[in-house]
């Protein structure tokens, strides 16, 4: 009985001793952009989930392929089906690290960072650094990055009556308010 | 004489399939609150699916409508202004995001809900991360 009282002190005091040593955003936005002659395309997602370890400044990212909403069902429709196969790979996944963190940047204003790591999409994995902000915004960690992808490195295949008219690469918009998370 | 009627006929092949290529183009997106739900199911017991078999279960749900009732946990909105709801538990539960037309025209609905009770909700279920994703979705009770 006690030396279970002594492990849940002990369990307590070390949770308020490194405090909140992680921030998850459970509705980040995540947008790819292309410009075409005909009309632009934009897919949205707010479904998106990233953790930050405020003790190491890794990175996660996930999002739902299907989550992403579009201006027109059928470009929907052909995202899903043709382009990314979401059945087949449902997720996107990053995994990364800010370059030099201190757990300082955390509490900062918004400033640059540079982040690596491993961009997994339609199944294909691809070591990336992005340009990122992130610091204190009104009082809450934010971060944000726009990069670009070019589909044909994560094989997908746009079909060439199309793809002259596609921009060669996508423009990614990242946008994550953080909340800190227990544990 | 024969010339111009198969011209015509042409043209009018011409134009039933510019028809119909533009219908599918502008085709709007669906309306969930007119379609029919193909499961019903308590929220908690929808976690356990997806907490035991994953991927079983995204396979069995995903894309599909479902009608959800569980607790009410928040309510929320995100800053491009789409209602949230979080059945069930805060962290690992349902979030289930409104369809924003469907929103516009009931705030009234929205606002009346209260944290704590039971909500039913029916929506398109969008698979698993670290919740489930529910989107877009509109309140049923």
């Amino acid at each position: 009985m006690q030396k279970k009282l002594f492990v849940l002190v002990l369990l307590l005091v070390s949770a308020g001793a490194f405090g909140q040593s992680k921030f998850i955003a459970k509705n980040a936005y995540i947008s790819f952009y292309s410009s075409t002659p005909m009309e632009d395309i934009l897919g949205e997602s707010n479904e998106a989930v990233t953790i930050l370890n405020a003790e190491t400044g890794e990175i996660g990212f996930q999002a739902l392929m299907t989550t992403f909403h579009f201006k027109r069902a059928l470009m929907e429709e052909h995202f899903n089906e043709n382009y990314m196969e979401s059945t087949k790979f449902p997720k996107a996944k990053f995994n990364g690290k800010i370059t030099g963190f201190n757990k300082e940047m955390l509490k900062a204003p918004v400033a640059n960072v540079i982040i690596t790591g491993l961009l997994n999409v339609h199944g294909v994995e691809k070591n990336i650094t992005v340009n990122a902000m992130l610091g204190l915004e009104s009082g809450k960690l934010v971060g944000t990055s726009k990069f670009k992808v070019t589909p044909e490195d994560y094989g997908i295949a746009i079909p060439s009556l199309v793809r002259d008219k596609i921009g060669k690469e996508m423009e990614i918009t990242v946008k994550a308010t953080y909340l800190p998370f227990g544990n | 004489m024969k010339i111009k009627y198969i011209i015509f006929a042409g043209l009018l092949l011409m134009l039933i399939g510019a028809g119909i290529g533009l219908k599918m183009f502008f085709k709007p997106h669906a309306d969930i609150s007119k379609l029919k739900a193909e499961f019903k199911v308590e929220a908690s017991a929808l976690i356990v699916e997806f907490e035991q078999d994953e991927n079983a279960a995204t396979a069995k749900y995903s894309e599909k409508i479902l009608e959800i009732s569980g607790n009410l946990v928040s309510k929320n909105k995100l800053p491009n202004g789409t209602d949230l709801l979080v059945l069930h538990d805060e962290m690992q539960g349902i979030s289930c995001q409104l369809d924003s037309i469907w929103a516009a025209n009931n705030q009234t609905t929205i606002e009346a809900l209260e944290t704590g009770k039971t909500v039913i909700v029916k929506g398109i279920c969008k698979g698993y991360l670290m919740e489930i994703k529910v989107s877009p979705a509109v309140i049923v009770k």
